[in-house]
């Protein structure tokens, strides 16, 4: 065995010293992945942890029915909480409709042309400016040029519906192309038009996949603050909003207002309406996870 | 009030039409049993025409008709007393206005009082006008369409030609917006920068909008420390956390971890995307800044600040894992499965595959996805007005209090000043910088990542 050769083989010491070596490195890189991800949960877990302990005992049936007060023992989220579904409403009622009308027509119809390339680019875009530009295309726009009613759920609306719209036209055109050609040229045979086929078949089939993408739309656009900011929604608001045009304030920014008062007592409010508003996200995207899996087709 | 009974009687009139079209078309279908188009095509048809010209007669009388109602009012002897002054004129017309419309609203002038009631009656007047003239566009636009319920007219083609109309307009609405935020910027920016130059604005090194007054505009409106304060935060404190952490834990979640955990895990880091930056900023100014302080204070720092860069950098870091990790998944997905294999089929260990063959293969892919992050990460806002602090300074240390490009936008639009003066006006030409860096960022991370998949392709 004392052959030079031979000591250059798997066996020698060197060879499975260096093998132990780079085993170890092996088992190093995987355990610092591994801790990157258990970093990132501990972080999560902690924050839903302080959440919870400081806003837990804040969660009562007068917290979830009152408006906003300068007390905070009589102060209240479903004020708050109404804008939200206001605003919500209005930015449903003109984003989805809008975003799914431009998918179809990005999808199947468009001419190969420079403008429908400016249309792409611009979309791809706006789904990446940040939310605070949007807010201030609101302000310029619809409040000191259209002179809509400051701080209502209506301005929120139209401002959180251009930003929600590109999300939606970007999910609706992937869900619009994972239908397969044989389902068009099947309705195409029968003798359906383009606009039928369109219609009666490929959008009733994409539908699942364009409401779950207009859910994650929605869900972004309920815990967005800044751009609300921006159109003055900071409205000190003590009575639940009636209309669209009223003074409203939303679940955020209620918050948000909350975290700067100096009051011990509006500490377990924000705690509190952080775990309502996270409530809904939950719930969002729960409804999001099951209609994707319940009713998605894997062609 | 008016508008909405105009806008209920169009759409009733519309479903009107509706039906009796679609009887009259079945009459004709039983009658001869083949016709261009199936019966609810005429009567979609005759809803257009009824609906589109009715709407946009009263939409144009509604944009004219303020107009007239304000001649008829000042034509009446109550408002006589009236100066000619334009301003003082437009003044009192639109308290009028505000009476008419609400009687509980007090005026301040007495003259406005007065013509509440002129007001009130005038706009009565036009407003059933503008109604009777959108209800005859109604029923000759549904009358015209009616004539046309035949056999052999296509009505089928006509109202899929609207509909086209209608998905084109759709998609032209984002051009529209993309449009829309850089005319707004460019506009409200230009009248900042008749003030201000553009180059001190670029290039200053004093940022005091609140001491602006007068003609030193340009020693107090230099935005390099906020450009400072935002690329700190976003770019480099928040970039050491999230670059490691996400491509890590993408490492792990892609090559690792077996399939059923990669199920769970991956969701529930993506919970962390979908967490409100308000919570963040929250948490940052509740736990995270504390911590950071007293650990300042225990590392020698004299006096430090509850907001620092390093609170909102960090928690912002966080916020946008989930987001590199996605990227950095995709971008080593979309390496061939032979590279891998061939380098571990050499004797390779997969730590030294993943390190020597796939990240070096995916780089382009990587890169493109930190630059979306960034674009993300100096566009925050939240996090930053909650726990970055407002003292505008150029400096290294990362416990200090730092300002950015948004919490200054934010700070300056949020108080009550008048809209046009130079302050407010500055947010706008910070939104613009804001803005095309983004923008830039966006294009070529989108170009870089589209050459980077066909190479594999």
């Amino acid at each position: 065995m004392s052959d030079p050769v031979v000591s250059n083989t798997w066996q020698s010491p060197e060879m499975t010293k260096r093998i132990a070596r780079r085993h170890a490195a092996e088992r190093r890189f995987r355990l610092l992945g591994l801790s990157a991800i258990v970093l990132s949960l501990l972080f999560l877990a902690l924050l839903l942890f302080i959440m919870l302990r400081n806003g837990i005992s804040g969660l009562d049936w007068s917290f979830l029915t009152g408006s906003d007060s300068t007390d905070p023992d009589s102060a209240g989220v479903w004020g708050a909480a109404m804008g939200s579904i206001l605003t919500m409403l209005v930015t449903l009622v003109l984003s989805f409709p809008m975003g799914v009308f431009a998918a179809i027509y990005l999808e199947e119809f468009a001419p190969k042309s420079r403008w429908i390339d400016w249309v792409e680019v611009s979309i791809n875009n706006l789904a990446a400016v940040p939310s605070i530009i949007f807010g201030l295309l609101g302000l310029a726009v619809f409040i000191n040029t259209a002179h809509l009613p400051r701080s209502s759920p209506l301005v929120g609306g139209l401002t959180l519906a251009l930003m929600t719209m590109p999300v939606i036209v970007i999910s609706g055109r992937n869900a619009i192309k994972a239908v397969p050609p044989s389902i068009r040229q099947a309705a195409m045979g029968v003798g359906a038009s383009e606009v039928q086929t369109v219609f009666h078949h490929v959008l009733p089939l994409a539908l699942p996949g364009i409401l779950t993408g207009t859910i994650i739309g929605m869900a972004r656009a309920l815990g967005e603050t800044a751009p609300l900011l921006m159109i003055g929604m900071r409205a000190f608001v003590a009575s639940p909003p009636s209309g669209v045009t009223d003074p409203a304030s939303v679940l955020p920014m209620q918050i948000f207002l909350w975290s700067d008062e100096i009051d011990k007592g509006f500490v377990q409010n924000t705690s509190a309406a952080i775990i309502v508003l996270l409530v809904f996200l939950l719930a969002m995207n729960g409804l999001a996870i099951y209609l994707r899996n319940k009713f998605e087709v894997r062609w | 009030m008016i508008a909405t009974i105009v806008l209920l009687a169009i759409l009733a009139l519309g479903l009107v039409g509706w039906f009796t079209a679609r009887a009259r078309a079945r009459m004709l279908y039983a009658g001869r049993g083949s016709m261009h188009s199936m019966p609810v095509y005429h009567a979609w048809h005759v809803v257009l025409w009824v609906v589109v010209p009715a709407l946009l007669v009263w939409a144009i009388w509604a944009s004219v008709s303020p107009g007239l109602v304000d001649q008829a009012v000042l034509a009446d002897p109550a408002a006589a007393p009236l100066g000619f002054d334009e301003m003082q004129r437009a003044a009192i017309l639109s308290e009028a206005r505000s009476i008419a419309s609400d009687p509980s609203f007090m005026g301040f002038d007495p003259l406005a009082n007065r013509l509440a009631e002129p007001m009130h009656a005038a706009q009565t007047r036009f407003g059933l006008i503008g109604a009777a003239i959108a209800a005859i566009a109604a029923l000759a636009g549904g009358g015209y369409a009616f004539t046309r319920v035949r056999g052999a007219f296509p009505a089928r083609t006509r109202v899929e030609r609207a509909v086209m109309l209608l998905l084109l307009s759709a998609s032209l609405l984002a051009i529209l917006t993309t449009f829309g935020i850089i005319a707004s910027l460019v506009f409200e920016a230009g009248l900042f920068f008749k003030n201000v130059s553009p180059v001190a604005f670029l290039t200053g090194l004093h940022w005091a909008p609140a001491n602006a007054v007068g003609n030193d505009l340009d020693a107090n409106f230099g935005a390099v420390p906020l450009f400072w304060g935002t690329i700190y935060i976003g770019a480099i404190i928040a970039m050491a956390v999230a670059i490691p952490l996400g491509l890590m834990s993408a490492i792990y979640l892609t090559q690792y971890a077996d399939p059923r955990a990669r199920k769970t895990l991956k969701p529930v880091l993506e919970i962390l995307a979908g967490i409100p930056t308000v919570v963040y900023g929250y948490f940052a100014a509740l736990t995270v800044a504390p911590f950071i302080r007293d650990f300042a204070a225990l590392l020698g720092e004299s006096n430090p600040s509850t907001e620092s860069a390093l609170a909102a950098g960090l928690v912002m870091g966080v916020m946008i894992i989930p987001f590199v990790s996605s990227m950095a998944d995709d971008a080593i997905a979309a390496v061939p499965r032979a590279m891998a294999d061939g380098s571990l089929a050499m004797g390779a260990t997969k730590s030294e595959t993943i390190k020597k063959v796939l990240l070096p293969a995916a780089l382009p892919g990587i890169v493109a996805g930190v630059m979306l992050a960034i674009s993300r990460a100096i566009g925050e806002t939240m996090i930053v007005v909650m726990a970055a602090g407002a003292t505008a300074r150029l400096t290294l240390d990362p416990f200090a209090s730092m300002t950015t490009v948004t919490y200054q936008i934010v700070q300056l639009l949020t108080g009550d000043q008048e809209f046009n003066s130079p302050k407010t006006l500055s947010a706008f030409a910070l939104g613009l910088v804001l803005f095309a860096v983004t923008l830039v960022l966006n294009i070529v991370a989108l170009r870089v990542v589209k050459r980077f998949r066909e190479a594999y392709e």
